[in-house]
């Protein structure tokens, strides 16, 4: 991968907004400025429903900005407006940009259930046409997967599916790695050990990296920038308002 | 590259769709429960007024048109009449008191006096093989009159006639040569069938006329009439056409046009029926499909959703569900088709005993089968094609948080 100027960021948001609206309920996310460069390590920490996935969701380019003044990604070197891409509803656009520079480990797994774990992790590298080689096994032994390699997703514990799902996200070699509170769904302590693991293979590869959570206490330990943001809430209780600045 | 994502979303469309066994076997299910007895009623349908339409066809009794009584036609009317186009086989006929003759062989003792008829090339009565008679010795026989005198083609005959001429009875004898047998099914009378010279021959005797070339002495014969012919329309649905210029010119004829309109009238009522209850059908077919379909997309949002968090194109996406969809229209058909083959064989063995052993109550032909296929393959692909891009269009966030 042909990395370009360690100084550019690799994403830069000005005035990007998100509303959401349910059954009188209104949300908001507002992104007044928000540059993410090279190799940063960045934690988004907020309590649940604080529109941590909303904004990791915007990142990876699944979810669609109400409204933005700007929306750079540059990884490469031409930088992808994203804004525009998103206004012209260039869908497969973003999915290029997804599967050549993005992984994303899901809150749950989001593993397919009829492939094994092998072939799960080698999902993101097959669709980008890359030949197994031994990348898949040596995820597979870090993540300590190895004798799980054939199994079905239904057969694992929902730690180890999480391990596979970070194995997914990183078998492709991707630039950018965002994971939307990978360990939220197993044991503090089991948590702690595959956010650990996880943050010392990202640091390894020189990935950049985007981690949602609601714990900030073993984050901090692990050296990441957090992400300032504030939520306001309306007299009435209707409105939420989130901003995040970095 | 793009080529070898698209065969990645057919993969993984299969493993998915063996991996759901269950359900895949449960739209399967849906699908041939469906279509199967939609097959075998138009498998009836089919069979039943199609054997009634080949019974028509094959009987070329059902073509036959009899002048009623005797009337008076010359050779040229008859000969404007071959050249119809809907006319397949005319001869002309002599009265019927002067076609008969009496006909003996060696194997049999009795003599049987047998009806003469006009018969030529091209006579629908005789069966394809069988020459047709011609000349003054060559006969065909009808499988009754075959038996009693107990001979087959190649056998000879002595035929012999008596006239009442100059005051005295005179009686001649004509060696005659069987060249073929006409089947029961075709003709049950005893008959004998000769070429029309030879009918006009013993109408000639008869009448106290000479016949030169068989050396029967007589008075010149004037001009000839004849008081009937035999006809064959070319089709069964010629036949009302012809009757009806028959009936303008003045000539009564006798035709099965009432039973051809009969089944014609079957055909039509029932094939109305059958195509009400298809339309019906195939209108809940395709929604029962197509509303399992769409729901087997929704169900599959997640993982459609995953596909398109790894960077799988929208072409790519649709591909997933128009597979599966390929795949149960395939197998939902060939579980229909067995259904069909079963019930029609069980039908077709338990009406058997009131059928000719080439007929079927239960018939379809290969094209009816590729019709059903086509059918159901785009009632699938449509409803899948359509969720598939729905699926697709959406925000990929949208199905990722599902569950
Ligand atoms: N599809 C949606 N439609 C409407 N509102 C939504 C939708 N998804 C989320 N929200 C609302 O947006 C707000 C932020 O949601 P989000 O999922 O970003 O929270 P979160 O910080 O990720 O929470 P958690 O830590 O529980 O995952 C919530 O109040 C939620 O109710
Ligand atoms: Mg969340």
């Amino acid at each position: 991968m042909v990395l370009h100027d360690q100084s550019l960021p690799i994403y830069e948001l000005k005035e990007v907004v998100k509303s959401r609206e349910a059954e009188g309920y209104g949300f908001r996310l507002r992104v007044p400025a928000l540059r993410i460069f090279p190799g940063e390590k960045i934690a988004l920490i907020g309590e649940s429903g604080c529109g941590k996935s909303t904004l990791l969701d915007m990142l990876a380019f699944v979810l669609q900005p109400t409204s933005c003044d700007t929306f750079r990604f540059q990884v490469e070197k031409r930088p992808q407006d994203i804004a525009k891409a998103w206004k012209r509803h260039r869908l497969n656009r973003l999915a290029d940009l997804r599967r050549r520079h993005l992984g994303y480990v899901m809150q749950t797994g989001g593993l397919l259930p009829y492939l094994t774990v092998r072939e799960n992790m080698s999902l993101s590298r097959r669709v980008l046409g890359m030949k197994d080689d031994g990348t898949v096994d040596s995820l597979a032994r870090e993540l300590g997967l190895q004798r799980h390699l054939n199994k079905l997703p239904g057969e694992l514990s929902t730690g180890e599916r999480q391990r596979v799902a970070i194995g997914r996200a990183l078998a492709h070699h991707p630039a950018i790695v965002i994971a939307d509170e990978p360990t939220a769904s197993v044991d503090p302590f089991a948590a702690e050990k595959i956010m650990s693991l996880f943050m010392e293979m990202v640091e390894a590869r020189n990935i950049t990296v985007i981690v949602a959570s609601h714990a900030w206490r073993h984050i901090k330990r692990l050296g990441l920038r957090r992400l300032s943001h504030h939520t306001r809430r309306s007299g009435d209780g209707q409105m939420a308002e989130t901003v995040v600045n970095g | 590259m793009i080529f070898g994502r698209w065969r990645q979303a057919l993969t993984l469309a299969t493993r998915d769709y063996f991996h759901e066994w269950q359900i895949s076997v449960c739209f399967v299910l849906a699908l041939a429960a469906v279509l199967g007895p939609m097959m075998v009623l138009f498998g009836l349908k089919f069979g039943i007024v199609g054997s009634m339409i080949d019974e028509l066809r094959q009987d070329p009794a059902k073509r036959e048109i009899r002048p009623v009584g005797s009337g008076h036609y010359d050779r040229a009317w008859i000969e404007t009449l071959a050249r119809r186009r809907d006319v397949a086989f005319v001869v002309p006929r002599v009265r019927a008191i002067a076609a008969t003759m009496d006909v003996g062989s060696n194997h049999a003792g009795r003599i049987l006096q047998l009806e003469v008829i006009p018969s030529a090339n091209g006579d629908p009565l005789l069966p394809a093989g069988t020459p047709p008679p011609s000349g003054m010795r060559q006969v065909v026989l009808s499988a009754s009159a075959a038996r009693k005198l107990q001979v087959s083609a190649g056998d000879g005959l002595d035929g012999s006639l008596e006239r009442r001429y100059l005051g005295r009875r005179e009686r001649v004898h004509l060696p005659l040569t069987v060249v073929g047998v006409v089947p029961a099914r075709y003709f049950s009378r005893d008959a004998l069938f000769a070429s029309v010279q030879l009918t006009e021959a013993l109408e000639d005797f008869r009448d106290g006329h000479q016949v030169p070339a068989l050396g029967w002495r007589g008075s010149r014969a004037g001009q000839r009439h004849y008081t009937g012919f035999r006809l064959y329309a070319r089709s069964i649905y010629d036949v009302a056409g012809l009757e009806a210029a028959f009936e303008k010119s003045g000539v009564k004829v006798h035709t099965q046009a009432a039973d051809i309109e009969l089944v014609r009238r079957m055909d039509r009522t029932l094939s109305a029926i059958y195509w009400a209850i298809a339309l019906i059908g195939l209108t809940g077919f395709s929604l029962s499909l197509g509303a399992s379909l769409w729901a087997n997309v929704d169900r599959k949002r997640r993982e459609l959703a995953v596909l398109r968090l790894v960077g799988f194109r929208t072409g790519e996406i649709v591909w997933f569900p128009l597979a599966q969809s390929v795949y149960t229209a395939v197998l939902g058909w060939a579980l229909a088709v067995v259904i069909y083959r079963a019930a029609a064989w069980g039908i077709n063995l338990m009406l058997a005993p009131q059928l000719d052993a080439a007929q079927q109550v239960c018939r379809l032909l290969p094209f009816h089968y590729g019709v059903a296929l086509a059918l159901t393959l785009t009632a699938s692909v449509t409803a899948a094609l359509l969720a598939g891009l729905r699926a697709a269009r959406v925000e990929p966030s949208e199905g990722l948080r599902e569950l």
